[in-house]
This record gives C-alpha cells, sequence and structure tokens, in this order.
C-alpha cells in the first residue's frame, strides 16, 4: 500500500478546517483568560515581593519555585483532577454533601494563569524595578501620593517595558492551549486526533493542525515585533 | 501672615547607623533666596530632598509656610505629605521628565490630576509656563527629542505650573553640557528677580553670589557657616569655609 498515492489533503482540509475553526473559540477563549488572569496574578505577586515584607516575599518566593518546577502538564492535570478533590475533602469538613468540581475549561484557565503569572511576575518586576527611580521621585515631588504615582507615573512606563515580552507570553500559551487536550478541553489537538482516528488520514490532519498554529502565531509575532519598535521610541 | 516660608528645627536624619544630618536649623523668608554648597558627600542633597520630604527626616521639624509636613508627636500622613509637597517645587539634577509624555503633557499632567483643573485650564498654563522657559515651540516634542537644557527648562516650568510657594534646586546644571548651563541658569535668575522663594545647591559659585541673598556652607552634616554672599566670599569666617572657598575658585 502506498501512502503517498492515498495523501488527500484536499478532503481533509475540506472536512477538518471547520472542525478547527470551531476550535478556535475555545483557543483563543482560554488564552484571553488565562493571559488576563496570569496579568492579574502575575502584578500582585510582583507588588508584594516589591513590597520588601519579608514573610510574604518568602511565601512568594515558594509558590514560585513550585510553580517553575513542575511541568504546566502535570500542573494542569492537578488542577483538573486533584484540586476539586482536595476542596471537596475540607469542604465535607463543614458539610458531608459538598461537593467541588471545575469544568475542564476553567481548571485550564486557572491552570494556565497560574503558571503564566508566575513567569510574567518576574517580568513584571524586572520592569518596575528598570524604571528609573528619579521618576517615582518626580511624580511624588508634584504632590502624587506613593500610590498615584506607582500606578500613573511608573506602572505605565513598566508596561512599554514589558509589553513586548507580553505578547512572545501570549504566543506561547496560543501554543500551550494544546495540553488543554490532555483534560478533555476540545481544542484543537482533541479534535484532530478524534478525526485523524476517524477517516485514517493522518498526515493530512497532523500537518493541517500545525499549519493552523502558524497561521495564529506568525502575524502575532510579527504584531510584536512592530509593537516592540513603537513603544521603545520615546523611552 | 508671617513672612517666615521654611522654617528647619533641629533636623537629623540617618540612614542606618550612619547620620548623614546631624542637627539643622534653617529660616528662609518668603521672596528669600538661600544657596547651600559644600564639599560632595556633606548632606546638601539629603537636606534639600528633606525640605519636601522626599527624604523622612529621623527627627526634627519641617514647617512650610506655617504647615508641619508631620506635626511633633503626631503620625505621618501621606496625604497631608502628598498635598504639602504640591505648595513646594523641586527640580532635580537629572530632569526626571516623564518620558512617555511630551513637554506639554509632562506640565499639564500634575494640574489636572493633583490640582484637578480642567484640561483646558491646564493646558493654558502649561502653554503660559512654557513659554516663559523659552520652549512654547517645543511643547509637541517628546523629552527625547529635546537637548538636557531644553528638559530641564521643561523641568521648570512643570514644577511653576503647580504655582508653588517655594522652589528647591538641586544642582540643576550639573548634568549638562557647559554649553547648556546658561540657558538654565537664565531661567532661575528670572525667576528669582520675580521675587520666588529658592533653596538652591549649586556648583556654580559665580551663579550662587549673583542670585543668593544667603549663602549656607555645608559640610559633614552640619551648617557651617552662612552669610550674605559678599561677606561669605570675601571674609569668611570658619577654617573649613576658607579651605573650601579656595578650593574651588581655583
Ligand atoms: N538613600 C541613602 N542611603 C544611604 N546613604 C545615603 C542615601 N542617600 C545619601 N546617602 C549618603 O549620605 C551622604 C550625603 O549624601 P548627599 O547626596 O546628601 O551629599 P551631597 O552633599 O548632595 O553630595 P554631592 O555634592 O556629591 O551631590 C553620602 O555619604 C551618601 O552616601
Ligand atoms: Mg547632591
Amino acid at each position: 500500500m502506498n501512502l503517498l498515492e492515498k495523501l488527500d489533503f484536499p478532503t481533509a482540509f475540506r472536512e477538518l478546517s471547520p472542525i478547527l475553526i470551531q476550535g478556535l473559540g475555545i483557543v483563543l477563549g482560554a488564552t484571553l483568560c488565562g493571559f488576563f488572569l496570569a496579568l492579574l496574578l502575575g502584578t500582585l505577586i510582583a507588588l508584594g515581593r516589591i513590597s520588601k515584607v519579608v514573610l510574604l516575599d518568602r511565601m512568594l518566593i515558594i509558590l514560585l519555585e513550585i510553580v517553575r518546577g513542575t511541568p504546566l502538564l502535570v500542573q494542569l492535570v492537578y488542577m483538573y483532577y486533584v484540586v476539586p478533590l482536595l476542596i471537596t475533602i475540607v469542604g465535607q469538613l463543614w458539610d458531608p454533601s459538598f461537593r467541588f468540581t471545575l469544568s475542564p475549561f476553567t481548571a485550564g484557565v486557572i491552570g494556565l494563569g497560574i503558571n503564566y503569572g508566575c513567569y510574567l511576575s518576574e517580568v513584571i518586576r524586572s520592569a518596575i524595578t528598570s524604571v528609573d527611580k528619579g521618576q517615582f521621585e518626580a511624580a511624588l515631588a508634584l504632590g502624587y501620593t506613593n500610590r498615584q504615582a506607582m500606578w500613573l507615573i511608573v506602572i505605565p512606563q513598566a508596561v512599554r517595558i514589558a509589553l513586548p515580552t507580553f505578547g512572545n507570553y501570549i504566543i506561547m500559551m496560543i501554543k500551550d492551549t494544546s495540553l488543554l487536550a490532555f483534560i478533555t478541553v476540545s481544542e484543537l489537538l482533541l479534535r484532530t486526533q478524534a478525526y485523524a482516528s476517524q477517516t485514517f488520514l493522518t498526515i493530512e490532519s497532523y500537518t493541517l493542525l500545525a499549519l493552523a498554529y502558524l497561521v495564529l502565531s506568525l502575524p502575532l509575532a510579527q504584531i510584536v515585533r512592530i509593537m516592540e519598535r513603537r513603544l521603545t521610541r520615546h523611552v | 501672615m508671617c513672612d517666615v516660608m521654611i522654617e528647619v528645627r533641629d533636623l537629623r536624619k540617618s540612614f542606618g547607623s550612619n547620620e548623614i544630618l546631624k542637627g539643622i536649623n534653617m529660616t528662609v523668608k518668603k521672596g528669600e533666596k538661600v544657596v547651600i554648597i559644600g564639599p560632595s558627600g556633606s548632606g546638601k542633597s539629603t537636606f534639600l530632598r528633606c525640605l519636601n520630604f522626599l527624604e523622612i527626616p529621623t527627627s526634627g521639624t519641617v514647617r512650610i509656610d506655617g504647615h508641619y509636613f508631620v506635626k511633633p508627636n503626631e503620625k505621618l500622613n501621606e496625604k497631608h505629605v502628598a498635598a504639602l509637597r504640591t505648595e513646594i517645587g523641586m527640580v532635580f539634577q537629572r530632569f526626571n521628565l516623564f518620558p512617555t509624555m511630551t513637554a506639554l503633557e509632562n506640565v499639564m499632567a500634575a494640574q489636572m490630576k493633583i490640582r484637578k483643573k480642567s484640561k483646558e485650564a491646564a493646558r493654558e498654563t502649561a502653554e503660559k509656563y512654557l513659554r516663559k522657559v523659552g520652549l512654547a515651540e517645543r511643547m509637541n516634542y517628546y523629552p527625547s527629542q529635546l537637548s538636557g537644557g531644553q528638559q530641564q527648562r521643561v523641568a521648570i516650568a512643570r514644577a511653576l505650573a503647580m504655582e508653588p510657594k517655594a522652589m528647591l534646586f538641586d544642582e540643576a546644571t550639573s548634568a549638562l553640557d557647559p554649553e547648556l548651563v546658561g540657558e538654565v541658569l537664565n531661567v532661575i535668575r528670572e525667576l528669582a528677580e520675580e521675587g520666588m522663594t529658592m533653596v538652591l545647591v549649586t556648583h556654580e559659585m559665580k551663579f550662587a553670589k549673583e542670585v543668593g541673598d544667603r549663602i549656607i556652607f555645608m559640610d559633614g552634616g552640619v551648617i557651617v557657616e552662612e552669610g550674605h554672599p559678599k561677606e561669605f566670599f570675601h571674609h569668611p569666617k570658619e577654617e573649613r569655609t576658607k579651605a573650601f572657598i579656595k578650593k574651588v575658585e581655583h
């Protein structure tokens, strides 16, 4: 049997494309929610560490070590299968009928958010500390409170410094949503698997899948490059 | 109304166990120009920064136009400190303009945020002061597109636009190329002539003589000697002052 003769890209394209396009919503939704959560967590962790409260700093460092020392896939599996059970156990201390579950999508978004939040916190922290201290003082001297100076003067400059890096993390997260397949989120990989096993169009299906990710990430990478140039113009 | 603008009583400041300011008393009258000079590391910047509480004194009091930053035996109130800082303009050695804003926006931002002025009113005031420092044509430039001297003049306009009661200058020309020093000194000189109360730290002795109503010589965290410029430069009393003047005039 000659594999080459049996290749049927047109059919695979016709049938798989609509399926992938449906999955696209999930990929973009998970990335959007996950990244928003990551930004929020990352900013809080960064500010917590900058605040120089020793105990808080220690606790945050432990969290960072745990998250960076374990694979994202394991974290996602843990978030989907284990965390709801742990919460159920604790809840049943009060109410024996208590049961807690997370939908695959929610667990995935939380897992991605925490994982990326830890990495982003370092990006945000170094961006904030790289803003000249004189900026903060100039704002104080004009009558800004500490908080106003931080949020209105320092953080906007830090965001400019960090934005291109954020862009690269978004692209990474889009690709990492493929891991959500392992916790039964029907994103692109899971859909492709299902299609390939039905039709035996293995080469065609996974090639198209890879192309789909490229189509998503290449333009974004270009946008990041343009952004990088524009934002650093006046810094 | 009393005619004292800045009153400092027994001001001390330590960093860790290192005492930098060792009990300073100073009174600046309304409209007076006081110039602080002294060797590097003598605590001039630290003292100036204590005047608007960018450094929080370890002990002692600072009063601006009769208002304490922190009343004796009371706790520091951040809002009150910020409000009082608004009344004092400060110009830094390294300009510290906000790089993401144009010159105009730099001068407008705090007026709107802190003085709660409308955009139109802030813009009008900003244009007035940018014109005053000779930069009306450059108001839509970003700091990175301006020379050091121009940036410092924008920084002065930004401080003036808050209509402060007094201005602090910490070596406002030290970071400038020599040919740009003059344009900044001219702006400060003009301000002095208009009667602004000012405390200046500078290494420009000629300028100090010219604008200062009083010279204060600091060394080792204390005021060693002070006096009228003529008196101070021609008939210094203390040995340390004599040695310093000799050094800077050669
Ligand atoms: N935040 C700080 N922490 C620790 N030490 C400090 C701090 N700020 C200043 N100092 C120390 O205080 C001393 C006085 O510094 P200051 O900047 O006030 O001197 P200065 O008279 O302005 O000197 P220069 O003419 O070089 O500007 C220096 O020894 C400096 O190292
Ligand atoms: Mg200094």
